[in-house]
């Protein structure tokens, strides 16, 4: 079931951030809905999963965009790995809590990404910074925390997955 | 609000661990095999994703030309496309046309002249936009199942779209002109200088590398000079809009508006077979060739 879940989401993962989140995207810059998930998924189901899904995650989105595919997994393996590291330290997670880590870990993947990268002389890291990796870390934590308001609060899916798990 | 505990009742954090180990050391060690590796087996997984991708696009572009063409303008709305479709051909005939004259002039004292032609052609559609941040690419319709390989010309009847630099079985990803990490090699049409054509960050381009003692001026058009790139001679990259002098430079540069809107871009043609110059684009303008 849980690989039938994973697998869904994968596929349906590419779709959505190449059709329907440029609508969404503000000065150019829009939500990273894999990092959003990986993090998530990390958190939730432990660093192993975590790790799985973030490199795959990368894998498949970095197969429709000119991102480096190396990087592209590590970047999201990474945080899928950090992330399940995450949820072992912690009993009761907020809204407020997951939005917090998610803006930290965006903000240090952005870094990487634009670390790793040769930016040319029109595209220092500066400008990295506040055109991207801030902008986007801002989406990509109101967007996170509202994923998890809606599904884990909204939907009641806490007691379903309690229900299927005894 | 509770954490929900998913996790597996095996030591989940040793065989996580060993699993990125064996990953980075691999990467370290063979990074482009394995690169590649990845990106072979990426054929099938691109081609399954390609269905729901496509879906996606279809009822997005529908859910889009109902709100454009019946809610907001209806009439307006279907000619004014027309007429934008029209233009474009237009514009793009122009500047072949401007292109084919120039030519003539200069190549007609060649002895071995061949008259410029464009490569075979491939039309696709866009399904989608760059899935990041960090790169301004397009999502085709079409992959290496229909021919398509990195490194090939992207164009429309108005001018250059960009490049590709990735495919699949069924999909390819277009690295825009716009993009910072893109280069084509252009000419000042009028000037015949060439120089190099690469992306800004605020979304239009450079032409990089001028000759100081150019007179390029705003309000000249680039073409493609054939070079290099994948590109045939002649096809419109943009128009100039303003010169950039620095004192002590070597070069002069030129900011450009693109011919082609990218953000508007839904059709393409993509240049199939790569493209070798003719030649009499080899040997340049007569005046550049040596009397024996």
């Amino acid at each position: 079931m849980k690989v039938l879940i994973y697998a869904v989401l994968l596929v349906g993962l590419v779709p959505i951030q190449s059709v329907l989140m440029p609508h969404l995207s503000v000065w150019g810059v829009k939500p990273d809905l894999g990092l959003i998930v990986v993090c998530l998924v990390g958190l939730f189901a432990g660093e192993l999963e975590g790790l799985v899904v973030g490199l795959a995650v990368g894998w498949i989105i970095s197969l429709f965009s000119a991102e480096s595919l190396l990087l592209s997994m590590v970047t999201k393996g990474g945080v899928g790995y950090a992330a399940g590291l995450a949820g072992r330290q912690v009993v009761y997670l907020t809204p407020v809590g997951l939005v917090i880590g998610l803006l930290v870990v965006s903000i240090l993947a952005g870094l990487l990404t634009a670390g790793s990268l040769r930016l040319n002389d029109q595209q220092d890291m500066w400008w990295a910074l506040r055109a991207i990796v801030l902008p986007q870390a801002c989406f990509d934590a109101a967007m996170g925390g509202a994923i998890y308001w809606a599904v884990w609060s909204r939907l009641n899916v806490e007691r379903t997955v309690s229900a299927y798990r005894a | 609000m509770r954490m929900v505990n998913l996790r597996a009742p095996y030591n989940a954090r040793r065989v996580a661990l060993t699993l990125a180990v064996i990953l980075l050391v691999g990467f370290l060690l063979l990074p482009s095999q394995l690169q590649g590796v990845f990106q072979q087996m990426g054929g099938p997984v691109g081609w399954i994703v390609s269905w729901p991708l496509r879906a996606m696009a279809g009822v997005s572009d529908g859910i889009s030309n109902a709100w454009t063409g019946f809610v907001v303008l209806q009439g307006v709305e279907e000619e004014n496309k027309q007429l934008r479709k029209e233009l474009e051909y237009l514009k793009g005939q122009n500047s072949q046309l401007r292109e084919a004259a120039a030519a003539t002039d200069r190549l007609t004292a060649l002895l071995e002249f061949k008259a410029q032609a464009l490569p075979p052609m491939v039309a696709a559609q866009v399904i989608g936009r760059d899935t990041g941040n960090w790169y301004r690419t397009l999502i085709l319709n079409k992959g290496e199942s229909d021919g398509l390989q990195p490194d090939r010309g992207v164009i429309t009847p108005a001018g250059v779209v960009g490049r590709i630099v990735k495919t699949t079985t069924s999909t390819s990803v277009v690295l825009l002109v716009t993009d910072p990490n893109n280069a084509i090699a252009g000419l000042i049409q009028r000037t015949r200088d060439e120089g190099i054509v690469e992306g800004i960050s605020e979304g239009s381009a450079r032409l990089k590398y001028i000759p100081l003692l150019s007179n390029a001026r705003a309000g000249d058009r680039v073409v493609t000079s054939g070079l290099a790139g994948g590109f045939p001679r002649g096809l419109s990259i943009g128009t100039i809009t303003r010169i950039d002098k620095e004192e002590g430079a070597l070069f002069q540069s030129a900011e450009l508006t693109p011919e082609v809107d990218v953000n508007r871009v839904e059709e393409v043609l993509v240049i199939q077979s790569p493209y070798v110059p003719t030649e009499g684009e080899r040997l340049g303008p007569p005046g550049a060739k040596p009397k024996p």
